[in-house]
């Protein structure tokens, strides 16, 4: 029913079209062509765009399966209808929060309908997905053509020759290029070849709640209750924790007040990238790179004392957020608190920013504003072992966590053209230029990744409000063009060591270690690791990763 | 065919086998073997290096001792007749268990004694004791361990609990078969199911209903997996949740079978209700009561999955236990040397537990009979 009325609106949009590019065929002669054909691009990706269009409702499968079918157009370029027919493809991703493969499989109806291709899908849930994906490297039984995968798994994947090269024409249909600076090569890439189409760009960024730093009677409060500053928006975590404890009892709509959201439980090591929000601001140097290990002897640092601050101001903090807060881990606190209206301010990958105005459970519209992380008056030089305060003022470092997902296809399919080609269409097609507009702008489990994505007019076409949107994605493009991102180590077992660290921190959380211990018996336990994992080989594969 | 009667006063049968099919079951038994052990010593040298050719991957070699197995079983047919034909009937067992019971779990020491981890560089290579002191040293196996000694506690209370259960339902209540499938309800659902069901929606801070009506009750914030022994316990209650029903129809089948006469013999006798519980029903009901309660605390030794559902072994490890600590060493760290490791340490633990509690029991028996 639904795919029948965006039919109906297509037809029409597209008589309209056509009537406007005759009268402009008249008007001014043959070079207009070139002018409709750039037309026809916007329009695609206005209409895409309106898919549901925000405001409107959860986008659902009916809709995934049209924006699928609409941006169909770069595949058929490089694809005969019908090529892959035949061909059996096996897909392997998330299904988290019902997005991820989820989503992929209405998205790419349409493309295996055209092709004749047939996909299979395995989904995972996300704390399952770094055993699967580790043990069918370890044990050989690699049973996936495609993946979506981040890419810290890349020293496990493509430095192990697991992965396809990617051609020239899949590189030329996605329009690399347009990727913003940080997913360009060396991320995607191992010894000089390119293996990954990306579909999304990590960073956490600050999402805050607007109506609370705004709100003229709790600025009097803070004023009165001799709160440093103006009642606004923190800047750094040190006004983090302040704001956290002046707004713990207080009241706004009637609805009990917090502050931060410190995620204090695991999250298949995914829950390590919170602290690391927290610490970068402290640890991540703007004269070093390193901030999770030393680089020529991956020594841990994340027991020095910019990462011990970190773990101290969770401690300070956590008595003062909601009392569950031991038992939340990252999908609690962005899903079901600060979407749900509990907390006023979290670390969070763009997910936060594109389900405020489409998610269905989400109660916090035009009550949102984002920045990138807060900072920190002054920063642990970890070479030189003192704390320093920056010329430049306080010491601002996105965390670049995960570094995105992407799709990767596996070397498997290469003895088989066909079948290799049809992996790579796949994968173009998901990693597409106009289809990944439409993933940043609803929720999709990714984010805004291209430098075509910061075009605020096709947002605000699509329904957004231009004010909110251009916050949201200053924050995100401001965190990835940050000149002091704090990039992870594409290094093999990366999440071993965050895993081993969640555990940790549980402890410290619950009060049964201090955070130097607890930080002293995180770096006891990376080095056990990285000697399992063997070090001469984390070191060449950390400096690679630096680009050393 | 002759009749022998034997000393236990079974009838054997002894069948005349003719030599040359008896030759040819011996050829079959030994020719299956050379096989077999032909096939497992090439992989096993190609394995350590030591032949230039062998298989990609040991499936060959499980093949092989399929095919065996079958051979065997026909040989013993073929060279012993009838005899061979009742060998048969417990060989396909035997096999079974040697090959997916007692070979993983002597194989489980192979690697338990091994540096191996899935992402390691250098793969898989023999550590000798050092896991083991790993383990030693290892404070959340420990900490897991402890927290084993209070879920197994509780077992007490959940046996208590089913036999009253147990007891109502035998009392011949109105509608006593709709409580029985009642009652049975949470045993059919999966402890999965139920910890998202119950675990992160009813007992959700937010929304949940049971947190809601403890509020409504007074209690202002209801965070029953945040602290630890709150966390412990709530963890416990929805364990407890599932497995009662498993021993009330344990014991219900068992004071469902026990002699009427005697129990009307002691009412007759003058004996009040509770002293024909306490020295009537109770001691008569111990063999159930004791088998109930071994393989419920069998059970129990494996909780993992509300755990790593709920609380993920949190706040602090407060809920943890072996094996979902072990799940997360190996899944989460693919460490899979210690992780092998602690699950065969823990076996032997369960064992020992398992032996000394049946050993126990069977004591206080005798002494109560």
């Amino acid at each position: 029913m639904r795919t029948d009325i965006y039919n109906y609106m297509l037809s029409r949009r597209a008589m309209l079209k056509g009537a406007a590019g005759a009268a402009a065929m008249a008007a001014v002669g043959g070079p207009a062509l070139n002018v409709s054909t750039a037309f026809a691009q916007d329009d695609l990706r206005a209409a895409i765009l309106r898919i549901p269009g925000v405001g409107k409702g959860q986008p659902t499968d009916a809709d995934w399966q049209k924006v699928g079918e609409m941006t169909l157009g770069p595949t058929k370029q490089n694809v005969q209808e019908g090529e892959f027919k035949g061909v059996e493809l096996s897909f392997m991703g998330l299904n988290n929060q019902n997005v991820h493969n989820v989503l992929f499989r209405g998205l790419s109806k349409a493309w295996a309908d055209y092709t004749g291709a047939t996909i299979n899908w395995i989904d995972l849930a996300q704390a399952d997905y770094n055993a699967r994906l580790q043990q069918s490297i370890a044990t050989g039984t690699v049973d996936f053509d495609v993946i979506e995968m981040g890419a810290p798994f890349e020293g496990d994947v493509c430095g192990k020759g697991l992965a396809s090269e990617m051609p020239d024409w899949v590189a030329k249909q996605i329009d690399m290029d347009d990727y913003v600076g940080y997913l360009k090569a060396p991320v995607g890439t191992w010894d000089g070849k390119t293996y990954r189409v990306s579909c999304d760009g990590d960073c956490h960024n600050f999402n805050y709640r607007s109506d609370v730093f705004e709100n003229a009677a709790l600025a009097e409060e803070w004023k009165k209750a001799g709160g440093q500053g103006d009642w606004k928006a923190p800047r750094t975590w040190q006004d983090v924790n302040a704001a956290t404890k002046f707004l713990k009892g207080k009241q706004i709509d009637g609805q009990d007040l917090y502050g931060y959201l410190d995620p204090a439980k695991g999250w298949g090591g995914f829950g390590f990238y919170f602290l690391g929000s927290r610490a970068t601001a402290y640890v991540k140097h703007p004269d070093s790179k390193a901030f999770l290990f030393e680089q020529d002897t991956m020594k841990p640092m994340v027991n020095n004392p910019g990462w011990v601050r970190a773990i101290r101001d969770v401690l300070d903090c956590l008595p003062f957020e909601p009392a569950d807060q031991l038992n939340a881990d990252p999908g609690t606190t962005g899903f079901q608190q600060f979407l749900a209206g509990t907390g006023s301010m979290l670390s969070w990958w763009g997910d936060i920013g594109s389900n405020v105005n489409t998610n269905d459970s989400s109660v916090i519209q035009g009550k949102t504003a984002f920045d990138i992380l807060p900072g920190s008056p002054d920063v642990y030089n970890h070479a030189a072992g003192k704390w320093e305060t920056l010329a430049s003022g306080p010491n601002y470092a996105p965390n670049m966590a995960y570094i995105g997902w992407g799709i990767y296809v596996m070397a498997r399919v290469d003895s088989d053209p066909k079948k290799q080609k049809a992996a790579w269409s796949l994968a173009a097609h998901l990693g597409g230029k106009d289809i990944s507009l439409w993933m940043a702008a609803y929720p999709s489990g990714f984010q805004p990744y291209r430098q075509s994505h910061f075009n605020i007019p096709e947002w605000v076409g699509a329904g957004y409000d231009e004010k909110f949107i251009a916050n949201y994605l200053a924050s995100q493009a401001n965190s990835y063009n940050h000149p002091n991102a704090a990039i992870e180590p594409r290094i093999p077992g990366i999440f071993q060591y965050y895993s081993e660290a969640e555990d940790i921190l549980s402890s410290i959380y619950a009060g049964k270690m201090t955070a130097q211990a607890g930080a002293d018996a995180i770096a006891a336990a990376w080095e056990k690791r990285t000697d399992q994992l063997g070090r001469e080989n984390q070191i060449k594969l950390y400096k690679k990763s630096l680009g050393m | 065919m002759n009749s022998v009667s034997t000393a236990s006063g079974i009838e054997a049968v002894e069948q005349h086998v003719p030599p040359k099919r008896r030759r040819l079951g011996t050829l079959l038994i030994r020719g299956a073997t050379l096989l077999l052990c032909a096939i497992a010593a090439v992989q096993l040298l190609y394995a350590m290096g030591y032949l230039s050719w062998g298989f990609a991957n040991w499936q060959p070699v499980f093949i092989a001792y399929i095919l065996w197995s079958a051979a065997f079983c026909s040989g013993l047919v073929l060279r012993d007749g009838e005899a061979g034909w009742r060998a048969v009937f417990v060989l396909p067992a035997l096999f079974f268990t040697l090959a997916l019971v007692i070979f993983p779990t002597f194989f489980g020491f192979y690697i338990a004694f091994s540096d191996w981890n899935l992402q390691s560089a250098g793969g898989r290579s023999f550590n000798g004791l050092d896991n083991l002191r790993q383990l030693i040293g290892d404070p959340y196996f420990w900490n897991a361990l402890g927290n084993m000694v209070f879920y197994v506690a509780t077992v007490t209370v959940q046996y208590a609990i089913a036999f009253g259960l147990a007891m109502l339902l035998n009392a011949g209540i109105k509608a006593q078969k709709f409580f029985r499938v009642a009652f049975l309800l949470p045993f059919m659902l999966s402890p999965v199911a139920v910890s998202w069901m119950i675990g992160k929606s009813m007992l959700e801070y937010r929304f949940g209903p049971v947190t809601n009506l403890l509020r409504e009750l007074g209690w202002s914030q209801p965070t029953l997996l945040t602290s630890p022994w709150l966390a412990k316990t709530t963890i416990a209650l929805m364990d407890a949740w599932v497995w009662i029903p498993f021993m009330m129809i344990m014991i219900l089948a068992g004071l469902q079978a026990l002699p009427k006469d005697v129990q009307e013999a002691a009412k007759v006798d003058g004996a009040t209700g509770w002293q024909g519980f306490w020295q009537i029903t109770f001691p008569l009901m111990l063999p159930v009561s004791v088998t109930t309660i071994v393989l419920r605390v069998i059970f129990q030794l494996k909780l993992a999955d509300i755990v790593i559902n709920t609380t993920a072994g949190g706040p602090g490890g407060a809920t943890d236990t072996i094996s979902s600590y072990i799940f997360r060493v190996y899944k989460d760290r693919s460490n899979v040397g210690y992780g092998t490791m602690i699950a065969e340490v823990y076996l032997i633990l369960i064992i020992i537990f398992v032996a000394l509690l049946l050993k126990f029991t069977s004591r206080y028996m005798q002494r109560a009979v």
